[in-house]
């Protein structure tokens, strides 16, 4: 039996209340294992596409399926398998950094015993085992995303969903949590991670779909993407994408006096 | 503990662990307020007003500020631990688990219920030390609290998620509860104001609640037990089924 992707996609659309239409037919696939990269201008429609996935967002039509879960109809299940680390830091400013992770794992129903052997595991893979009882509006910029990044694992799912995960964290701690997302990828956890940094999606992805005005315009591999745009890397055919290749290091370089 | 049982009981411990950490404003201020009111109105006017339906003044008010402590907690806690949660995005977190939108709304519930519990019976055990508080009947005393508790919870939860800033809890506390609550009969006995007062004062629903934790301690009420029982019954579960209705849907929750 074949196994079923671990998202699944398709013909999403999602309109807010106020009209603004976010997403429009949107399909996408990743496979179980995949390490996939979502690109796109600010306002694509990235982060409607991760919170219709995850249940933060109602999609209007399609379907989102999660290990063959619709993640409508049986949002427990495909919920379980979906570790979310959001752009913004929306830490509980109430609980301490250890707290956050055991009653992270207290709503994805882990037992007692088993969130504090994951707690303990999880502070010291992201260094914070000596801040465990430090409130979380307390941390620095740096370790506010790190627990971001440790609360999304604390479940242990199969699918990790990174929404620009490194934007604002300075290069020592990029590098880490490249090292440590690649990591977790070998080890079998499917990841979609979308960034504006295209070196960082260059490096980490198998696949990357570019998304732009709400419709999944191209995907594959960092090179096809450049093939299929007849330029010579994945950031001109992102700014083909978006209508800005006049913006292209190669054109700038032209353009310098010398 | 099943899955289930677990997300429900981390989500209520949750909001349990949020009011203890701020203990100060969420038990000590109530405690406090309760202390006063007792002071000002049992000891200072009751002096001149000695007694109500043949009870002192002092032991007839109590009661009324036992149901105040544990209505105003139960509201104050959910409208504003929904709307801080709202505001931080933490409440994403808990949006993006399995739980179902029963286990957050019984969570977000309990909280509330909880410290109005605690809070209640702190006021509880400081009116008994103050006066002889005698209970006549419990049977109608616990199931009476328990009601007014979790209706105040529900409408807490109902405010929190339909709030948009801060001062949308505060208007609905100041502009509706406090009025309905001192309005209904907390400091005084409706049979004493002229018309149409007391006829208005029919309309209230807190009337009802003060009604029947009065009679669960000191025997006496102006309402009607078994129909305040059951009218307040059908409007906490009514309550709790149209906020039960806001989560499934996710208004106000979920994009």
């Amino acid at each position: 039996m074949i196994d079923p992707p671990a998202l699944d996609i398709a013909d999403l659309g999602k309109r807010y209340p106020t009209g603004v239409e976010a997403l429009r037919g949107v399909s996408l696939q990743i496979a179980a294992g995949e390490f996939c990269g979502l690109l796109g201008p600010n306002g694509a429609g990235k982060s409607t596409l991760i919170h219709c996935s995850t249940g933060l967002a109602q999609p209007t039509t399609g379907s989102i399926r999660i290990f063959g879960h619709d993640a409508v109809e049986h949002y427990g299940e495909a919920r379980q398998a979906v570790g979310l680390a959001p752009q913004d830091l929306n830490l509980d400013w109430f609980l301490s950094v250890e707290e956050t992770l055991d009653f992270h794992g207290g709503y994805f129903g882990m037992a007692r015993r088993d969130r504090r052997e994951r707690t303990a595991e999880l502070l010291e893979i992201f260094s914070l085992t000596e801040k465990r009882d430090e409130r979380t509006r307390t941390l620095s910029g740096g370790m506010k995303r790190r627990l971001i990044l440790a609360r999304a694992l604390m479940h242990r799912p199969r699918l990790l969903i990174l929404d620009e995960p490194t934007a604002g964290v300075d290069i020592e701690l990029r590098l880490e949590l490249w090292h440590y997302v690649r990591q977790i990828n070998q080890e079998g956890t499917t990841i979609l991670l979308t960034t504006h940094y295209l070196e960082e999606a260059e490096q980490l992805c198998d696949k990357i779909a570019f998304i732009n005005d709400g419709r999944i315009v191209a995907q594959g591999s960092s090179e096809d993407l450049a093939r299929r745009y007849g330029v010579a890397n994945l950031e001109d055919a992102y700014l083909e994408l978006v209508g800005r290749k006049e913006l292209s290091r190669s054109h700038l370089t032209d353009l310098a006096p010398t | 503990m099943s899955p289930a049982q677990i997300r429900l009981t981390t989500l209520w411990r949750r909001e349990v662990s949020r009011f203890l950490k701020i203990k100060r404003q969420t038990i000590g201020a109530p405690l406090l307020e309760t202390f006063l009111y007792i002071s000002v109105f049992g000891a200072a006017l009751g002096s001149r007003i000695d007694q109500l339906h043949g009870i002192d003044y002092v032991v007839f008010v109590i009661p009324g500020l036992i149901m105040m402590s544990w209505a105003t907690n139960a509201f104050a806690n959910n409208s504003s631990s929904i709307l801080q949660q709202k505001f931080q995005g933490a409440i994403q977190d808990q949006l993006s688990s399995p739980a179902s939108p029963l286990e957050l709304l019984l969570a977000f519930s309990l909280g509330g219920f909880t410290r109005g519990m605690l809070v209640s019976l702190l006021t509880l055990t400081a009116g008994a030390l103050l006066v002889d508080l005698p209970i006549e009947h419990v049977g109608v005393l616990v199931p009476a609290l328990f009601i007014v508790g979790f209706f105040f919870s529900q409408l807490g939860v109902l405010v929190g998620v339909r709030a948009e800033q801060f001062d949308d809890v505060a208007f609905a506390q100041t502009f509706v509860l406090q009025p309905l609550i001192f309005l209904g009969g907390v400091f005084y006995s409706a049979a004493l104001l002229p018309e149409p007062f007391q006829t208005l004062t029919h309309f209230n629903p807190v009337y009802y609640m003060i009604n029947l934790v009065r009679y669960g301690f000191l025997g006496f009420s102006e309402a009607n037990i078994a129909l305040s029982l059951g009218f307040l019954s059908i409007a906490t579960a009514a309550l709790f089924a149209f906020n039960w209705r806001l989560f499934r849907n996710g208004y106000k929750l979920r994009a």
